[in-house]
Parts: C-alpha cells; structure tokens; sequence
C-alpha cells in the first residue's frame, strides 16, 4: 500500500494528470451544448445504438454520459490510458527518478504492480469525472428522467445511472487492456513518447483491421473489436454472450501485456 | 555544510580487513558486459567500515557502472556485490537498507519541493519525521530553499539534495558518484567537507571520483580502476609515494649517469629530459657530488625534484593499464551476455 501510495502522490503532482481529467470534464458540456444548439424537431431512430442514443439526448440528459462514451472510446479514451500505462516506466526512465526510486528498498514487482494499479486509478477517476460530468451537464441543458433502453423498456433513473455505471465499469475494463499493453511498451524504452505511441498505434492498427473483411478471423482476439460491446447492457434482457467474450478478451490482454511487462523489468538493466 | 555523527550497523559476523575493520561494502569477481563492451572486469574492491574510499578512473573506465552494480540496478554479467552480509543482486532490498548514495547526476521530481521528494523517497525505507528531514537539509545547507520546487533548483543544489536522501535514513554505506562534479569552487570545498566530515562521524563513504586531488584531500583508501580492470587499491598514503628526488644537471650527462646510477640503489635513477632523478636517500646528495667532481664532471644544478603526486601516480599507473591490454572486448567464457 506505501508503494501504490507513492505513485499516487507522484500522480497528482504531474500537470498531465489535470490536463487529461479536465479534457473528460469539457466533453460532456461540449456533447451537450452540441445537441443544444442543433435543430430540434422528430428524429427517427436508427437501429445503431450510437445513433438511437444521440437522439433520444433532447429528451433525456440521462444520455450525455453514454453518448461522450462514444465520442471518446475509439481514440480520447485510449490515447488517455496510453499516456497513463506509458509514463509509468518510461516517463521515469525519462527523468531519471526511475533510478532514483529504484535506490531505495524497493522490489522491482511491487514497484512495477503499483505502477500498473495508479496508471488504471488515473483512468477509473478519468471516467468518473466523465460520468459525473455527464450527468451533471445532461440535467442541465435537458433534465433527468427515467431512463428508456435500448431495447424500448423504460427503467427509473436510479435503475438507470447504475445501467451507466455497468457501462462506464466496461470501458474501465476495456481500458486496463490499454494501459497494459502501454505498460509493456513502457518496460522496452526508455522514452515515453515511444511507449504511447506503440501502444496507441497498434490500438489504431486493431481497430482499422475492422474495416477489412479479409481479417475477419483476427477479430476475437483484437480487444478493440469489443470497444462498443458495453452497448449491449443497457438492454432488457442484458445480452450477456458478447459482454462476457469481451471481458475474457480484456483480462487475456491485460494479464498477458502486464505479465510481459513485469518478466522484462524483472532483468532490465536501469541506465537511464 | 555540517557533518553528523552516525551510529553505524555493527556485526561480528563480517569479514576483516584493513587492519581488523570489518568489510562493508565488496565486489567478488564483478564483471558487468554491454554486448561486445565489457565495462567492469573481474573488480575485487574492499571497503572497510570509517573509510572514507576513493574509486579512481578517468571518465569511462566504469566508475559508473560499478555503481549501478553496487545499488541492483543492472545486473551483473558474473560476480557479485555484497554489503554487510547481503548479496546484490540477490538479496538487493535488504541490501540497498544499509546503502545511500546517487549514481549520476541525482535526479528528484521536478514539480514536488526539496522537503517532499525526500519525504516521497524516504518513506520508501521506512518512517521518517520532519524533524529529520530538517536535519539532513540543514547538513547540507538547503534548509532555506526546502520548500522550492526541484524544478527551480541548480545542479549543484540538485547535488547537495542527494547527498540529503543519502544521509536521511543514517546508511553504514554512503555511494556517491562524482558529488563535486559540476560545482564552482566553493560547492566543491562545502560537498569535500560535508564528506571528511562523515568520515570522522564514522560513517562509511564511497566516493567514485576522476578528480585525484579531491581523493587525495578526502580519503584514506582509495582504488585506481582503468578500462574496468583494478590497478591498485590500498590506503592513500601507500599509493602516494613518500620518498623526494632530486634532479641533476652536469656537464656530461652520459658520465654523470654512470656514477650515479653506481651510487643509488638499483632502478632509482631515470632521465627526465634533460635531467637525471635520482631516488635522495640520506647521504646520497653530497656522495654524488663528490664522485662526479672528483671524475671531472662539471655539475650544474642538484635541485630537488617534484615529489610525485597520486595524479602522477595515477596517469602512470593508467596508462600502463592501457598499454599492456588488448581491446576491451568482453569474452565468450566469462558468462553470458548482459542484455
């Protein structure tokens, strides 16, 4: 606990760390003023759940949230826990306190375990600040009422913050694949920007193979594929099978790239 | 800058040297290889408890890298260190619990004050109150600026706040590489003090250093390293020799030398230029004299040479180093290679 402490301290003196909290906290005020500001009138809803979401936004702010979830989960999010998985060990090499920390009594595992726990609290409080800024902003600009699915049954608000909660509690998970496979790349350089942008151009590669259907086989094993995958709960009845196959894709990811990390910091030679 | 007074570990279970103090800090066949570049070369060192040690080497020859061995940071290509009883890198965390010290230029977080990094870092190694982070600023004379960003801080402030870290906990071992470095001249007599100070409180320090002169001002042992390989180690005074020479100018040089090499003991005698030194034994002086204006030789001037110097010492020893070895090239046998 001393150690995760630490690096939690070491977080909030960083000016990055308000810099990328303060960017979640706009975009929810953003989606909403957007949606303000356009021309109101019947929308006929889509049978995408990004688009059935944006247009049931003028009746219900309960919506903000999960509409900022789709216009920041396919690069904002996973820029945000790239930055935060990478500057774990590279960043540090980077200044020169990886050394620094290392000299005191310290065994490389709970550093680098530490490490890992603070970079996913950093994206965990990103996306309550989001969540909270949604619901905030949402009952501003539109108030809240009970909640309609997406499947067309309507639940009571509070039913419905904690659908949001679940929803918001997936992308942290989704993320954790994220900041692992930053924090692989962390362990290999001694450059943070390196390291961010490993991680954030592979997730970049994973998510053009969607658009090809000759990768099609490769899709099961690429985390982003099941990025949206969230959509599927805030549904009557939730559809469990894609959820759980995304789950079990994240923690494959998140316990496979962090594991890599740790065996290759476990022997790297510290010479920056 | 202050010294402290430091009440140091004490186990009868430590091996012995330097005259029946117990070694604190060794190396046992240390050899550390970057690919083909074998930086530290089979290093047998011992630093007994109150040395205050001198680690010599022009830049490069793996002062630094020595470190970096010492406190766990790379590992070892074969060999390994020890400190008290704990071996680094196997039992490092212990280890690193009796060491302070900083490799390199010391480098703390930039947005945090000089009184918050070293409560941050020393934490790490257990509980430590204000009144003795105060302590340790005062020693080294931060105290005014301890609630100033790091960020703001000079070179030599950032050194002086590494000697603090060091200090914090009370180590048996304090490593410090090259603390002069970068310093006008006044931080470098402070930081000098601030070290024979610790001395003479009876902590032991490590000071790696290309500055002969500040070993020879500071420390009471010392090792001269070259190309990763040791040279010599031993107390200062011994690598310092004590014996004064004289130079001698004559009208004849070529017979002058044969009645003075006659005269002093054997491979005394050398050509300096113009000149030949001879080794100034009790007597020798007017003997010399004598025989050569007795042999018809004009003698010119018998002038008292300068008394060599551990830097003469040093560039002589080094540079024979580097004679007699070939590339530095790590061999296949030796273990496999650092990555």
């Amino acid at each position: 606990m001393k150690s995760i402490r630490h690096e939690f301290i070491k977080m909030l003196f960083q000016k990055r760390t308000y810099i990328g909290w303060a960017g979640l906290f706009v975009v929810p005020w953003l989606v909403s003023l957007a949606f303000r500001l356009s021309s109101g009138g019947p929308h006929a809803e889509g049978t995408d759940p990004a688009d059935t979401i944006m247009q049931l936004i003028r009746g219900n702010g309960i919506y903000v949230g999960l509409a900022s979830l789709f216009a920041l989960a396919t690069f904002f999010l996973p820029l945000l826990a790239s930055m935060s998985g990478s500057y774990a060990v590279a960043g540090e090499a980077e200044n020169g306190t990886l050394r620094t920390t290392l000299m005191q009594p310290i065994h490389r595992g709970t550093m680098l375990l530490s490490k890992w726990v603070v970079a996913n609290v950093y994206v965990a409080i990103g996306l309550l600040i989001l969540a909270v800024a949604g619901l905030v902003a949402g009952g501003a600009f539109f108030g809240l009422h009970p909640m309609r699915l997406l499947t067309g049954q309507t639940v009571g608000i509070a039913h419905g913050i904690g659908l949001i909660a679940a929803c918001y509690l997936f992308v942290l998970l989704a993320m954790a694949a994220v900041v692992s496979l930053a924090f692989f790349f962390s362990t290999l350089t001694n450059s943070s920007l390196t390291a961010v942008a490993g991680g954030l151009i592979l997730v970049i590669i994973m998510e053009a193979l969607q658009a090809f259907s000759q990768f099609d086989f490769l899709q099961p094993y690429l985390f982003t594929h099941y990025f949206s995958a969230w959509t599927n709960l805030p549904r009557s009845p939730v559809v469990w099978d894609p959820v759980a196959k995304a789950l079990v894709n994240f923690v494959v990811w998140t316990v496979g790239m962090t594991g890599l990390g740790y065996l290759r910091f476990r022997r790297k030679d510290i010479l920056s | 800058m202050s010294a402290e007074h430091f009440d140091t570990h004490k186990d009868d279970r430590l091996p012995v040297a330097c005259d029946g103090r117990p070694v604190v800090l060794s190396t046992h066949g240390l050899t550390k290889d970057f690919k083909r570049l074998r930086a530290v070369d089979n290093l047998d060192i011992s630093v007994c408890r109150g040395d205050v040690y001198g680690f010599l080497g022009p830049n490069g020859c793996g002062k630094t890298t020595t470190i970096r061995l010492i406190f766990g940071l790379i590992h070892p290509t074969a060999g390994h260190v020890e400190v008290l009883d704990h071996k680094v890198p196997e039992d490092r965390t212990q280890a690193l619990r009796h060491l302070g010290g900083f490799v390199d230029d010391p480098m703390f977080y930039r947005n945090m004050t000089a009184r918050r990094n070293l409560r941050l870092l020393a934490e790490m190694n257990g509980h430590v109150s204000e009144e003795r982070i105060s302590e340790v600023l005062e020693v080294v004379g931060l105290s005014e600026r301890a609630k100033s960003k790091v960020g703001s801080y000079s070179h030599g402030m950032r050194q002086r706040l590494g000697i603090a870290l060091a200090l914090i906990h009370r180590p048996d071992v304090i490593v410090l590489d090259e603390p002069t470095s970068g310093l006008d001249p006044q931080g470098m007599k402070d930081v000098r003090e601030l070290i024979r100070g610790l001395g003479e409180g009876g902590i032991t320090v490590f000071l790696s250093s290309h500055l002969l002169h500040e070993v020879e001002l500071v420390c009471n042992r010392a090792a001269i390293l070259t190309r990763g390989h040791l040279i010599i180690e031993g107390p200062v005074t011994d690598l310092h020799p004590a014996s004064t020479s004289v130079k001698v100018l004559t009208g004849d040089q070529s017979r002058a030398w044969e009645v003075i090499s006659g005269l002093a003991a054997p491979g005394k005698t050398r050509r300096d230029e113009a000149y030949i030194v001879t080794e100034s034994v009790e007597g020798l002086v007017p003997e010399m004299v004598r025989r050569l204006v007795a042999d018809g030789v004009e003698v010119l001037a018998v002038i008292p040479a300068v008394e060599q110097g551990l830097e003469d010492m040093f560039l002589e020893l080094t540079s024979a180093g580097e004679e007699g070895r070939g590339p530095r090239v790590a061999s296949s046998g030796t273990g496999k290679e650092s990555k």
